[in-house]
């Protein structure tokens, strides 16, 4: 039982790698930037081979070449669609990966079964959120003034910061 | 936090490559990346309130018995998501059976436990911390605590059966025991004979003697056999000490002293410990079992020291032992020593050295080489030269090159081997 529920992000992981990188090829290919596709399809592979090869560090690498390729490319004019599932995907396998390491690191695992479960219902619900509102920010247009656009930038740059600080103070 | 550093860095990274681009869609692809810093925040567990007790399946153990460690973790306070806890084991165990840490979701009130065994060799191991990490499922937020659950073994020095150690001490003490007390009594072994006291049992009457005198009798006396105050004394210096293929020579002069403070403390005798080395480690004088059980925790702990003061034999503490009394030192001697040793033994002390061979067991390790071989044959007449010097003071010496059982060393130099047995050539 609990290796059948080990199985399922033995799949998931590379399955969500394969989905970023080829999302993002994908946006990068529609748009004629084969330089970009080319890179992202390496970065995607070397990630796998990590994952193989268990490189603990690879995972975050990958995951910052990932995010600054769909960057690149969405400023570049490939697709915004497929740079915002590339970057949810690459999030899903970059979770799943630190999911795998910690439960290879810990000597005993306590009904890691249902620990799988429900960490895949969390991260399920989180990427799906954050898949709909990036889409929902994709589709919509407002037209903002510079005031506004500017004080709302600012507004989520402060909560960021609050987050971020918060979890860096009580974290480790 | 090289999590939250890393989601929020790319966060910010995107928030302003989209302001300087003015590109709405970089706002978009941060999204999932607040999302997931969001949900952290919202399920990030609270501090965790554990208590942990720590049990272990014995205080003290022979080498390589292993023991196992338990730890009941109960959660006191909010749910944990997923908590990580892990029993920190001192370096020098091995272990064997078991994990030593687990990976777990704990809601309030819920008990998990850890259960391992370890192995090791002479020492005190002492638990101290256990780490525990919380966080939330996706765990970009965790927690780490150091809680404090101490817990202590000790893996006591082998000890090996010896045979009886005839010791001839100056003075005994007053109760009977297996030491010869050099006074007439009552006793196995003749001493002499006195003129007939009224009391004296009839079958000790010395007729043969008492026939050459008309008109007066004779009693046999025999030696009065009582125990001794023993005084051991272990060289843990670094500069006597010797590291060979099995071990140093010191895990050897332990195992020996081991032996003989059982062996001693069996036959009835008050034994002290004096560890002299890099500080002075003195175990007070006592009898029995629980004395056995005092000494061989101290012998536990014995490592090489260095010290500019015990460097030689010169500040060994005479008075920590009573006068006259017998002392057993396990040492490797180094030359220097010989003066020190020969003064205890003209304060009244009676001494006998029990020293592994430092010649024979750094020889063992070393390459056969003409210059080795050379060296070897130079320190091999130099230690022959000193243990002939001492036996010369009239001290005891034992010569044990430590790859032959120390008990049948000892019997072959000590052990009251019958005049007979060794008269017709058959030593033992």
């Amino acid at each position: 039982m609990q290796e059948a529920g080990r199985k399922i992000t033995a799949w998931l992981l590379p399955a969500g790698t394969v989905l970023a990188a080829a999302s993002l090829a994908m946006g990068y290919g529609l748009n004629e930037l084969w330089g970009g596709a080319v890179t992202v399809g390496v970065v995607g592979a070397f990630w796998v081979v990590g994952q193989w090869r268990r490189w603990g560090w690879v995972a975050s690498v990958a995951l910052v070449l990932l995010i600054g390729a769909a960057a690149v490319g969405l400023w570049l004019g490939a697709g915004g669609g497929w740079m915002l599932v590339g970057v949810v995907a690459a999030l899903v396998a970059w979770d799943l990966d630190r999911f795998a390491w910690r439960m290879r690191a810990a000597g005993r695992v306590e009904d890691a079964d249902a620990l799988e479960r429900c960490h895949l219902q969390r991260l399920l619900t989180v990427s799906g959120a954050g898949l709909l509102l990036g889409a929902a920010a994709l589709s919509l247009r407002v037209r903002l003034g510079f005031a506004v656009a500017f004080l709302l930038a600012l507004l989520a740059v402060l909560g960021l910061s609050r987050v971020v600080g918060f979890l860096r103070r009580e974290g480790d | 936090m090289r999590r939250v550093l890393l989601l929020g860095s790319l966060a910010y990274g995107l928030l302003f490559f989209g302001l300087a681009t003015l590109n709405g869609g970089m706002l978009a692809l941060a999204i999932p990346l607040v999302v997931l810093l969001g949900a952290a925040f919202l399920w990030g567990p609270g501090a965790p309130r554990l208590r942990i007790t720590r049990s272990l399946s014995a205080e003290s153990i022979a080498p390589g018995t292993p023991v196992v460690v338990t730890l009941s973790v109960i959660n006191e306070g909010p749910p944990l998501e997923e908590i990580t806890i892990g029993d920190i084991v001192p370096p020098a165990l091995e272990v064997t059976d078991g994990e030593a840490s687990v990976l777990t979701s704990l809601p309030t009130g819920e008990v998990v436990e850890i259960a391992y065994a370890v192995r090791g060799k002479r020492g005190v191991f002492e638990f101290q911390d256990v780490q525990v990490t919380a966080g939330e499922r996706l765990g970009v937020f965790r927690r780490h605590a150091m809680l404090p659950v101490p817990g202590r073994f000790s893996v006591l020095p082998e000890v090996s059966k010896m045979p009886q150690v005839t010791l001839h001490p100056l003075r005994t003490r007053a109760y009977a025991g297996p030491v010869p007390a050099r006074q007439g009594g009552s006793g196995v072994a003749f001493y002499g004979v006195r003129e007939y006291q009224s009391g004296d049992p009839l079958r000790w009457i010395n007729w043969r003697m008492s026939a050459r005198h008309s008109h007066e009798l004779f009693t046999n006396e025999f030696e009065q056999e009582r125990v001794a105050d023993v005084g051991l004394i272990l060289d843990s210096r670094r500069r006597s000490d010797v590291r060979g293929r099995s071990g140093t020579l010191l895990d050897h002069a332990i195992s020996a002293t081991a032996s003989l403070a059982a062996s001693l403390l069996n036959d009835g005798n008050r034994v002290g410990l004096l560890v002299y080395g890099g500080f002075l480690d003195w175990t007070f004088p006592g009898y029995g079992k629980l004395q056995r059980k005092r000494i061989l925790e101290a012998l536990a702990q014995v490592e090489p020291g260095e010290s500019m003061i015990f460097e030689s034999f010169d500040y060994l503490p005479t008075r920590f032992f009573p006068a006259k009394s017998q002392l057993v030192l396990v040492s490797s001697l180094c030359t220097d020593d010989l003066q020190m040793l020969v003064r205890l033994r003209a304060r009244g002390y009676q001494l006998l050295i029990v020293s592994p061979d430092p010649v024979s067991f750094e020889a063992q390790v070393l390459r056969t080489r003409p210059g080795v071989d050379l060296a070897a044959r130079i320190a091999h007449l130099e230690r022959a030269l000193l243990l002939r010097k001492l036996r010369r003071a009239g001290i005891q010496v034992v010569d044990w090159q430590v790859d032959r059982p120390l008990a049948r060393v000892v019997h072959a130099s000590l052990g009251r081997t019958p005049q007979w047995f060794r008269a017709v050539g058959l030593e033992v």
